[in-house]
């Protein structure tokens, strides 16, 4: 069995050899056992999930929650040829939608990504049902458990959905799990004990800096000294699109080497040209806000540096994993200042609705069948919102009654679910008190804090470890004089800049 | 980000855009249909002023122009004493606006400035329904495309990721014999469309491709490395793709290659001259369905077919419209809309009386100005 699994490797991915845990996975998979992942970002998850998809005789849907990742990983696929793959979601316009059924359904594919709002919808289970599936891969699984930083209601749905089509094998990958979650998705996609492969988390090459600052002059003054000097290319992550379009203005000013901004205010085309400068090199920072860096697989990014806060040690963990996948030297910085908190406790406080939103979304159900933009936008609710208010009205009411409408079941049990929405905000306000505790800390070893916080005991180092144990900056920096070279200024000629890219 | 002096020089020629776009309207519609036509709305009320009066390089030249921004824009002007709202309720109540001598010599003041004639010319009534967004698309993944085939290095991510337009490129590359002929010529092709264009579109347009081993710039990218207002920016941009399309629609012939880019997108959906649903309108129309019935077969409302009537006898000129409105009747309302020196339709009808009904001035309006510009 191994050397035929190492054969595929081989034949299809083009490695030697599986990285930890990859195999103990596949074979799990294969066997037809509900298996849970555990992997460090970069780790090499999706081919626990590619490889099997190739060996099983149905289709493997590998269920995503973020859309431009799954588009991203197809799109890969098939400019590699790997294997046939496609996607579902919501973006697809209806043409394309039903045109992707029909291939699905002809047996073009043998993995289809899909969108758990998607996975929701009948007539795709009915098609997926018919296909056959072999294998649900679920990526990002923490998002299925409330105790996760990243909770998602339709993911809550994913075990029905599992029974519905037909109980195949199950595979949940993470990187970023606690203990408790850990539990809770073995809980509802009944894993065994015994099934979850569990990778050390630790990245022994990166090291970890916590810089606590007294006010932003400070803040800004260092970072845009570090974007200056630090060897390599790397990221910035600001918590706000506003941070990040101040930040890249400033460094603009006076910084010597290339950078730009990116989040999701930007149009696709040009969020595809910054992140494929960055990756062939031609830039030589990004920074961003956290929508950037999902499914990037750039193996020699050297830094990243978190100009604010991040809101938990979950998404702190998966930023800092992009650092150094080629296993050489890397080093994160993580700059900290006590107005970082105040500006997450107000987005804690928007994201949720109040309790009168509560009832005007009610009434609104009540009085019409769907609801518009328009109407949302009136009490100031988003679509998202709206669905996690009527999906824990249904919660709390089924056990007593069926077929109620959504908006009296809302009103009905508006309480209740103001009560569940305190629940969640209160869960985020931990989160960030751990983010906080651990950025405060002067005392013990920050790679065991973090490494801790996920259940793990390992705390190797190749480099060096972290600020608290001691730290040589220094080391991190560019040896070399600034590459900036100032603007050529060539003369222009038409035929000479075409021939660049179409040459003769 | 982008310096004070940049922003501010954003916000005049802002202004200036808008208010040639405004003059043409005054007294005759209200704010809110200027801003319509500077979003590009595909209603059918916004496309009829845009063939009205004229304003085709207006439409959809800020599709993504807020609301707020807009209304800082039109409060600017109001304070410069530029415009005036009238609050009479001349239009069923709602306020029209009249741009003052003040408004008319600030515009022409900034036009001048801001070479505004020379970037809006290429755009006619045959680009009002020209995706000019799809063409810059296919455009730039088929570059992509053929350089990566020139390259042979097939291994790449496309910066388009559209499906349709992916699938129309793979329509066009299919056969070797094709592909050789894209490698060989779209260079040429390129450089011939191009190169009588002022050196700065030239490095718009082609700044922003990418090929193998070279990633295209962002439009912000390149406008601050050519030293570019983002907004001049774009208009020179829009000038680059509209002067292009119009010469591939003249030229066919020379550009044997190139001119597949103006190929209809028909997967897209039925007559692309159309807005979408009064496309489908029309084809039940076509098969002599009265417009009554349309409505209930489509579940829409029959006011809304008539819009869909008028968009048809603006764009369809084959289109037969006796049904819905005599020659005679039509000659009238043009004759009536000149001696009046007005396209609005409730002075028209008080005009005309209670036999002329607002579908039979709407439909003359648009065959007649239809016929008059195309």
């Amino acid at each position: 069995m191994s050397t035929s699994l190492q054969t595929h490797l081989q034949r299809h991915f083009g490695y030697e050899a599986f990285r930890p845990g990859q195999e103990d996975i596949i074979r799990g998979v294969l066997a037809g056992e509900n298996v849970l992942g555990v992997l460090a970002t970069g780790g090499g998850k999706s081919v626990t999930y590619q490889l099997p998809a190739l060996m099983l005789p149905g289709i493997t849907v590998v269920v995503s929650p973020l859309i431009s990742l799954m588009m991203d990983q197809v799109q890969q696929m098939r400019a590699q040829r790997r294997i046939a793959a496609t996607y579902l979601n919501s973006l697809l316009e209806p043409a394309d939608m039903r045109a992707v059924m029909r291939e699905i359904e002809s047996g073009m594919y043998k993995l289809v990504y899909i969108s758990p709002e998607k996975l929701q919808q009948s007539h795709v289970q009915t098609l997926l049902r018919k296909v056959g599936v072999s294998l649900i891969a679920i990526d990002e699984a923490h998002c299925i458990s409330q105790w996760g930083h990243d909770f998602r209601t339709d993911y809550l749905r994913l075990p029905e959905v599992v029974q519905a089509l037909g109980n195949p094998p199950v595979l949940a990958v993470t990187a970023t799990a606690t203990t408790a979650v850990r539990e809770e998705i073995c809980d509802l996609l009944k894993i065994k004990p015994e099934h979850v492969v569990l990778q050390s988390l630790n990245r022994k090459n990166i090291a970890i800096d916590v810089i606590p600052v007294m006010e932003e002059s400070e803040r800004r003054a260092q970072v845009l000294h570090q974007m200056d000097e630090w060897k390599g290319q790397g990221i910035v992550y600001c918590t706000t699109r506003q941070a990040v379009e101040v930040l890249v203005a400033t460094y603009q000013l006076e910084g010597k080497r290339k950078v730009h901004a990116y989040h999701g205010g930007m149009n696709n085309m040009e969020r595809m040209l910054i992140q494929q400068q960055f990756l062939s090199g031609e830039l030589d920072m990004i920074v961003a806000t956290n929508a950037f860096g999902m499914g990037i697989d750039k193996p020699d990014i050297r830094f990243v540096i978190h100009y604010q806060l991040p809101a938990s040690m979950e998404a702190y963990v998966q930023e800092i994993g992009r650092v150094g996948r080629d296993g050489e030297a890397g080093y994160a910085a993580l700059y900290y200042a006590w107005e970082d908190v105040q500006i997450h406790q107000y987005m804690i406080e928007r994201e949720y609705p109040t309790r009168r939103q509560i009832d005007q979304l009610a009434e609104l159900l009540r009085q019409q069948q769907s609801l518009t933009t328009e109407a949302l936008t009136s009490i100031e609710l988003t679509q998202e919102m709206a669905d996690l208010l009527v999906f824990y009205a249904q919660r709390v009411s089924a056990p007593y009654r069926d077929e109620v409408d959504p908006g009296t079941e809302l009103r009905d049990h508006a309480d209740r679910v103001y009560a569940e929405l305190e629940r969640r905000k209160l869960l985020k306000q931990r989160k960030l008190a751990e983010m906080i505790r651990f950025a405060e800390e002067r005392e013990n070893c920050l790679r065991k804090g973090i490494n801790g916080y996920f259940g793990e005991t390992g705390h190797d180092y190749t480099l060096q470890c972290c600020s608290v144990c001691g730290l040589e900056r220094s080391l991190y920096k560019d040896s070399r004089q600034s590459m900036n070279t100032g603007r050529k200024e060539t003369s222009w000629d038409l035929r000479q800049a075409l021939s660049v890219l179409l040459p003769k | 980000m982008i310096s004070r002096s940049v922003e501010a020089q954003e916000q005049e020629m802002l202004s200036a855009v808008a208010l040639n776009a405004m003059i043409p309207l005054a007294n005759e519609r209200t704010l809110q249909a200027v801003y319509y036509i500077l979003r590009g709305r595909k209603a059918s009320q916004t496309l009829q002023d845009v063939h009205l009066y004229s304003l085709y390089p207006y439409y959809r030249m800020f599709p993504r122009f807020s609301k707020e921004n807009w209304d800082k824009i039109v409060s600017n002007l109001v304070q410069r004493g530029c415009i005036h709202i009238r609050t009479d309720a001349g239009m069923n109540g709602k306020s029209t606006f009249m741009v003052t001598t003040e408004g008319v010599r600030y515009a022409a003041e900034l036009s001048n400035h801001y070479q505004l004639a020379r970037w809006l010319t290429p755009f006619s009534a045959s680009l009002l329904t020209f995706n000019l967004d799809t063409f810059w698309k296919r455009l730039h993944l088929l570059v992509q495309t053929v350089s990566q085939i020139a390259a042979a290095r097939m291994d790449f991510i496309p910066v388009v990721t559209d499906r349709r337009i992916q699938s129309w490129i793979k329509s066009q590359l299919r056969s070797g014999e094709e592909r050789e002929r894209w490698q060989v010529h779209l260079g040429d092709e390129l450089y011939k469309l191009w190169s009588p264009h002022p050196m700065q579109v030239q490095q718009i347009l082609v700044g922003q491709l990418t090929g193998a081993g070279h990633t295209g710039r962002t439009s912000g990218q390149l406008a601050a490395e050519m030293d570019l207002a983002p907004l001049q920016f774009q208009l020179m941009f829009r000038y680059g793709l509209a002067s292009s399309v119009e010469r591939l629609q003249q030229e066919r012939e020379a550009f044997s290659l190139l001119k597949a880019l103006l190929d209809a997108d028909h997967e897209e959906r039925g007559d692309v001259r159309l807005s979408e649903s009064a496309a489908k309108t029309y084809a039940l129309i076509q098969r002599g369905i009265p417009k009554a019935d349309v409505a209930r077969i489509r579940r829409i409302k029959e006011s809304t077919v008539e819009d869909h009537l008028v968009e048809m006898a603006l764009r369809c000129p084959e289109w037969d419209a006796s049904e819905y409105l005599s020659p005679e009747l039509a000659d009238a309302i043009v004759r009536t809309s000149e001696e009046l020196g007005t396209g609005r339709l409730r002075l028209i009808k008080d005009h005309l009386g209670d036999e002329v009904s607002y579908l039979h001035i709407r439909l003359a309006l648009a065959r007649y100005r239809g016929e008059a510009t195309s």
